[in-house]
Order: C-alpha cells, then structure tokens, then sequence
C-alpha cells in the first residue's frame, strides 16, 4: 500500500518518500500538541526535544554504530528522563517552572555537545550523520523510515483515542480528574511517553531545535478555529500535515533544509489563525469591538 | 597556562558575569527562557547582515542581531497580548520561526563562505583569542573588548536601576504604584538581555546563551538569601563554571563552551543539595509550592475561603 501510494504521487521517488514522511510525522505531531499547548508546558516539550541529542550521542557510544534503531532507542529514554527530571524539580518545590526548564535544556545541550565534539575528536568514521539530529535531515528519508512513522504514530494515536477522555479531564481540569481517581503521575507519565513517540520520530526530520514549533505551531493554528478538544486534535493534525506536504514538496524543489521550511509554513498558519479567525481572530474581533477581556476570558 | 588559555576564561568569565547578572533577575521574574528565545531568533539578523555587507562580527552584526532579537520579543509580546495564544506557545511559536529563516538564509546565501551552521550553534570562543584588533598599538581579541564592554554596561545598568529593577522584580504592582517606573524598567532589562544575548551568541553559539543565563542565576538561588548575594553568587559560580569548564574541555578534548556549561550544571546540582530549605529566598520559593499544597488540601473543604486556606496551609508547608 505504501508502494501504491509511493508510485501514484506525482513527484520523483525520492521526493514522494520525503512528503509521505512528512505528511505522517506532520499529523502525529500536530495531534499529540494539544497535550503541551493546552497544559502551558511548550517549552517543556522544547527540552524534551532537546534533551534527545545527549540520549543520540550516548547510544552511538554504546553501540558503535550509526544505526537510527538504536539512536531513536537512546534519544527516548534521554527524552523521558528529561521529563522526569523537570517534573521532579518542580515538584520539589525548589525552582520555578521555567528555571526548571532552563536548567534542563542546559544539561542536555552541555552534555550533547560535549559528547558530540568528544566523538568528532575521536575521528570514526561511523560518527557522520549525527549533526543531523540537530537541525534534521529529510532528504536522507528512505522507505523504512515512513514505516516506522506511521507504525509508531498509529500506535501513539490509538492510545491518544483510548485515553482520551482521562487526557482530557486532565488538561482542563487536573483537580477534577485527580478526585475521580486518576493518578496525576500516570496521566503525566502517558502524555509524556506520547510526547516523547512525536518527538523522537521528528528530530531526524525537522531537528532537535525546532521540532517544538511542530507540537505547537498546528495546535495553536488549530485552537482559534475550534472550541472542543475532540475537533481540535484532529483539527491540529491535518494541519500539520498539510504543513508537512508543503514543506516537503517546497523543499523537494526548492533543494532547501526541510525542517526550517516545514516550520515556516506551519507558523505562518498560526499566526494567519490568530489574526484572521472568524468570531476568535484579532481582526474579526477589532470589527465587532467585544471587549478584548470577556473574549479573553472565553478562550479560558 | 598559555596566554591563549587564559584569554578564553577571562573572556568566558566577562560573559557569564553579564549573563548571571541578568539571568538572576529572569530567574526571580519567572522569565528565564526569553534568552533562550532571543538566541535563537538572531540568526537570521546576523545572516541578513552578512548577506548585505559580507562582514561578521562587525557592530554592523551586533546591531541586526538585535533587530532581531528585538523582533523577537515584539513577536512573542504581541501574541501574549492578544489574549489567544499563551505565553509558554507565543515562545514556542516565535523563535523556531525566526531560527529557520536563519538556517535557510545560511543555506541560500551563505554557504561555503565564513559563516555556517556549525560555529552559529557551537560558537568560536574558540578561536577568541586569534581574531584582534588594534587597541593602542597593542592587539586585543576583539571578543575581550565585546563582552568587557558588555560587562561593564551590565553593572553600570544594575547598579544605577537598583532599586526599580528589584521593586519590579519582586512587587510589581507596588514598583508601578511608587512611581519607580516597572515597565519602563522591564522593558529596559529585556534591551539589556537581548543585547548581551547577542554578545553571548557570538562567542558560544544560539543554544548554550541558555545555559550562561539560568544555570548559575538558579544555583544561586538554591543558596542565596538576599538579591544582592544572589548576584554575587552567580557571578562567582560563573567564573568557576569558565575556570572547571576550559580545564574539562582539555581533559576530554572536547568544546569549550559546552565544557563550561556542564561545570555550570554540576555546581548547580551541589547548590541543589546544599541549599535545602534553607534561606529567605529558598522561603519565597516556598511560599510559590505552598499554593500548590493549598489547591491540594483544599478539595475536602472547598467551603473554606480562600484567604483562610492559604493562611493555615502556608504554614504547615514550611514546618
């Protein structure tokens, strides 16, 4: 089915596989961003994304090799326990949020680069390729790398659908959802194990650095165009997607960075969003003249 | 020590000195990823720069990069203010963006020339040491002179604002209600930030600025009691963050910069443990996490008020 789809794009080969991946990696994205957006934690998921080139480089250290199996393996662990160790800090109760999230980010970019230089230095030859977690490589996509998208992805999405609702309840209401019996740690710890799914399929297309845009850009778009969750995650995805094959085609022709171009656009449709949203959008609301704080308060 | 090498600390030290300083104040205004923010939304002010007059790291590239910087922060205030995007995405939004017209702009217009992705993301601290220029017949590394000058400007900033920077800092409204001027203040320290982020930039490259803002300013605060030994402190961390730093990134032959970020991590993570629950400022935190305990105790008894709850949770939290 991948072939089919593959042969029936009216792009070169190597161009189709680039906007496929994409596509996919475009949509899971999009939809698993309300999970940050919605919770204010964009910038934790900035550190997470981050926070996989130290997982990168200890994974090829360990294993010798440049496979991507074993690369994306350490670039999760070192993305959840990231995770982990912002929400510890925070819980402690010693540091503000954002102080918690700047230290993070810190320790992952220091030992990344670090371990990064240390294996340049050392001159093996296995080491090429991994500068591309930073910025993201899409041009080097081949076909087992969509099939792991949209496996890893389907397997993300379903989970998202069977939790929906505790996702959900924990979003908008995290009191709530803790008197009816749902473990804060365990909601955490599943919107994070999905966070990190997205993030790890994104740092080698878009990059450690600007993969956060790709969470949160598609939600924020999404956001001033619907009013429920249930729309807004599909909403996101698309989305993202259409961000996706964009990106990928322009890139394809223009012979540019996929990453930055994919990010471009999909911030472009934010801010469009932002401005031009019917009834939500800053011009429709100049228009109507609504007090800016009773909408302010709505969108709460 | 070679010259050389004792070039890079200072240097290093100069930075982290303007960094800390600053970063101290973020850190207590809860604003301490906005350097992280501005660092990455340089890049394509110090491509554009290089693209009209073929220079790097002329004034000419210090003034676009703070265009930028600038652009930055009117992005991401913009779309706070419109009251649909929260602040966290209004960040998350801006800087990526700006970053990835860097990127392309090096890609299209730049590549192959001086300028590349590497030494934008790594930094050439360096090489520091090899670029001079003349200063009274003597040759000066041109980043000595940048980042001194930025140090010196730094202090003179803090010292002559004191007292609003530190009224705005912890009571905003009564800054603004005494006359001391908080926002224009505010707005100033965000100048100051973008400009020395800008400075930092050239020397450690758009992603560890992050580092040299928030990791001794966070240490500090684990230990400090007083805003004025909380400065001190961050200071001090910083020049041994540099010193630990250049000697571990001899022993691994590894980066410089990242070397001394990683100092900077450890020192924090020993004011972490050293600074448990001790302190005036560790108290302020406190009485930040006692808001949480007061969401958490009060589900059995919402009918309490608020004030009251607040009241009698506060205290058990620091017993």
């Amino acid at each position: 089915m991948l072939n089919w789809l593959l042969n029936s794009l009216p792009l070169p080969y190597p161009d189709a596989v680039v906007v496929v991946g994409t596509a996919a990696l475009g949509f899971v994205a999009g939809a698993l961003g309300p999970l940050l957006v919605l919770r204010r934690r964009a910038m934790f998921g900035d550190a997470m994304s981050h926070a996989t080139l130290p997982g990168v480089a200890i994974a090829f250290l360990l294993a010798g090799t440049a496979s991507p199996g074993y690369l994306l393996l350490g670039a999760a662990a070192s993305a959840s326990a990231a995770a982990l160790a912002m929400t510890a800090m925070v819980r402690s109760a010693r540091i503000a949020p954002d102080a918690a999230i700047g230290v993070v980010l810190s320790v992952s970019l220091t030992l990344g680069l670090v371990l990064l230089t240390h294996i340049a230095s050392t001159g093996d030859s296995q080491q090429a390729g991994l500068n591309a977690y930073l910025l993201g490589q899409a041009a080097g996509m081949v076909e087992q790398d969509i099939a792991l998208t949209l496996t890893l992805g389907t397997i993300a999405l379903g989970c998202l659908l069977v939790w929906f609702r505790l996702l959900r309840s924990a979003s908008f209401d995290p009191g709530f959802s803790a008197v009816i019996g749902a473990r804060p740690w365990i909601v955490d710890a599943a919107s994070t194990g999905l966070l990190a799914v997205a993030i790890v399929l994104g740092v080698r297309t878009v990059g450690a650095i600007l993969m956060v845009a790709l969470l949160v850009a598609p939600c924020v778009a999404a956001r001033q165009l619907t009013t429920t969750l249930a729309r807004l995650v599909p909403l996101a995805g698309l989305i993202g997607a259409a961000a996706g094959v964009t990106g990928g085609v322009v890139s394809g022709k223009a012979e540019l960075p996929a990453g930055p171009v994919i990010v471009l656009i999909a911030t472009t449709v934010a801010v469009l969003a932002v401005l031009f949203a019917p009834r939500r959008g800053v011009v429709a609301r100049s228009r109507t003249a609504v007090p800016a704080t009773r909408d302010a308060e709505g969108a709460r | 020590m070679s010259t050389d090498a004792l070039m890079i600390i200072v240097i290093a030290g100069l930075l982290s000195t303007a960094c800390a300083v600053l970063g101290s104040f973020l850190v207590l205004r809860r604003q301490a990823l906005l350097p992280d923010a501005v660092s990455h939304a340089v890049l394509p002010g110090i491509v554009l720069i290089f693209v009209l007059t073929g220079q790097r790291g002329s004034m000419l590239t210090v003034l676009g990069a703070t265009a930028f910087g600038l652009i930055c922060v009117a992005g991401f205030e913009w779309l706070r203010r419109t009251g649909l995007v929260a602040p966290d995405a209004a960040l998350a939004l801006v800087f990526p963006a700006l970053f990835s017209l860097g990127v392309l702009g090096i890609g299209t217009y730049a590549s192959g020339a001086h300028i590349d992705v590497d030494s934008a993301i790594y930094g050439d601290l360096t090489f520091a040491p090899l670029r001079t220029v003349e200063l009274a017949g003597q040759a000066v590394p041109r980043s000595l002179l940048i980042t001194g000058g930025a140090t010196v400007a730094v202090a003179i900033l803090v010292v002559v604002l004191w007292r609003p920077l530190k009224a705005s800092t912890f009571d905003p409204g009564f800054a603004q209600s005494a006359g001391l001027r908080g926002r224009v203040v505010s707005t100033v320290l965000l100048l100051a930030v973008t400009v020395v982020a800008v400075v930092a930039f050239d020397s450690v490259g758009a992603i560890l600025v992050i580092t040299f803002f928030v990791v001794p300013a966070a240490a500090a605060h684990q230990v400090a009691t007083r805003l004025s030994s909380m400065l001190l402190t961050a200071v001090g961390i910083g020049w041994a963050s540099s010193l630990l730093g250049y000697r571990l990134a001899e022993q691994l032959d590894s980066s410089i910069p990242g070397s001394i970020g990683l100092a900077s991590v450890m020192l924090f993570a020993l004011a972490w443990l050293a600074g448990r629950g001790r302190g005036r400022l560790g108290r302020f935190l406190h009485r930040g996490s006692s808001r949480d305990t007061t969401t958490r105790t009060t589900i059995p008894v919402q009918q309490a008020r608020p004030s009251e709850s607040h009241a009698t949770a506060a205290p058990s939290r620091d017993r």
